[in-house]
């Protein structure tokens, strides 16, 4: 046994060992090894379920955004190959003349219509 | 697998997902840990738990370890941390710093155990330490590591690691040479 020196920068051998021997694990250090490794296992069971949560998180937003391209993509391509038909079978219904005043005229008059005239095309519509 | 490789690529195969490569850094760390762990709790069952702890601890914190310094010192701190909060709990549960039945010290019925007597003792003078007096004694002593690099594990001063082991080996010096006496 070494005398005391204060501050001693170097380990002592001695003391170390005999620290070691009575600080040694009980059991086996593979069994050890063995069971952190099963508890990580298990760590990583336990985190599958979460994940596929996350992913299936992710997937809505992912979802509504795809619709939202695909509708784009319906109208955009639609116009694009169907440029000559501008005016739609409804509008032109609207817009052929009738007896009377006429849808035409109350569209396009400067003024509002008056109710009897009103009346009058709702009438010769039917 | 090789346990040749260095620990920073064992970190990286392991931060990759490679389970072996996380398995080797146990197989090369867990002796250390145990004996760290039982410096702070005495009990080496409650030790292997928190050694335990702190391995799944440092796998969760793998991304946050800085690979310009050593692996070791970051995994005992870890450890070290995981064993004093169990240690913690268990004088709650217990209401006692630390059962000293639990770390040796009763009747041997084989006088052979002679050096198992000497554990006994020094555990039970372990015991008795402070628990960051003890841990930086076995830090130092048993498991090489400097003053700089215990003081980055125990989150203390530099100086305060000199003191503390200064301290502890007094008593523990002092322990040895009255054993070696009885023994001669």
């Amino acid at each position: 046994m070494k005398s005391e020196p204060s501050f001693d920068h170097r380990p002592d051998p001695e003391l170390g060992a005999a620290l070691r021997t009575a600080l040694e694990p009980h059991g086996d250090q593979s069994a050890f090894v063995a069971r952190v490794m099963a508890q990580y296992q298990n760590a990583l069971d336990r985190a599958t379920i979460p994940a596929l949560d996350v992913l299936a998180a992710w997937s809505r937003p992912g979802i509504a955004v795809a619709a939202a391209a695909l509708i784009a993509g319906f109208l955009f391509g639609r116009n694009v190959l169907m440029p000559a038909q501008t005016s739609t079978p409804a509008y032109d219904a609207a817009m052929a003349p009738v007896e009377g005043p006429g849808l035409a005229a109350l569209v396009s008059a400067q003024d509002p219509p008056d109710a009897s005239v009103v009346f009058t095309t709702l009438v010769d519509q039917r | 697998m090789g346990n040749s490789e260095s620990d920073n690529d064992l970190v990286a195969k392991a931060l990759a997902g490679d389970r072996d490569a996380f398995g080797v850094l146990v197989e090369r760390y867990a002796a250390q840990a145990r004996r760290v762990a039982r410096a702070v709790l005495g009990d080496p069952d409650d030790a292997d738990d928190a050694a335990q702890d702190g391995f799944l601890s440092a796998l969760v914190k793998l991304e946050q370890y800085d690979v310009r310094r050593p692996f070791g010192p970051w995994l005992m701190r870890i450890v070290a941390n995981a064993a004093t909060d169990r240690r913690r709990r268990r004088t709650v549960r217990r209401a006692e710093p630390l059962d000293t039945a639990l770390v040796g010290g009763g009747p041997r019925p084989d006088a052979a155990a002679v050096r198992s007597e000497l554990g006994d003792r020094l555990r039970s003078a372990l015991a008795e330490l402070p628990e960051r007096r003890r841990t930086a004694v076995v830090l130092f002593d048993v498991e090489g590591y400097s003053h700089a690099e215990i003081a980055g594990i125990l989150g203390i001063p530099e100086g305060t690691v000199r003191s503390e082991v200064f301290h502890a080996r007094r008593r523990l010096r002092t322990l040895l040479a009255d054993w070696k006496e009885q023994v001669r």
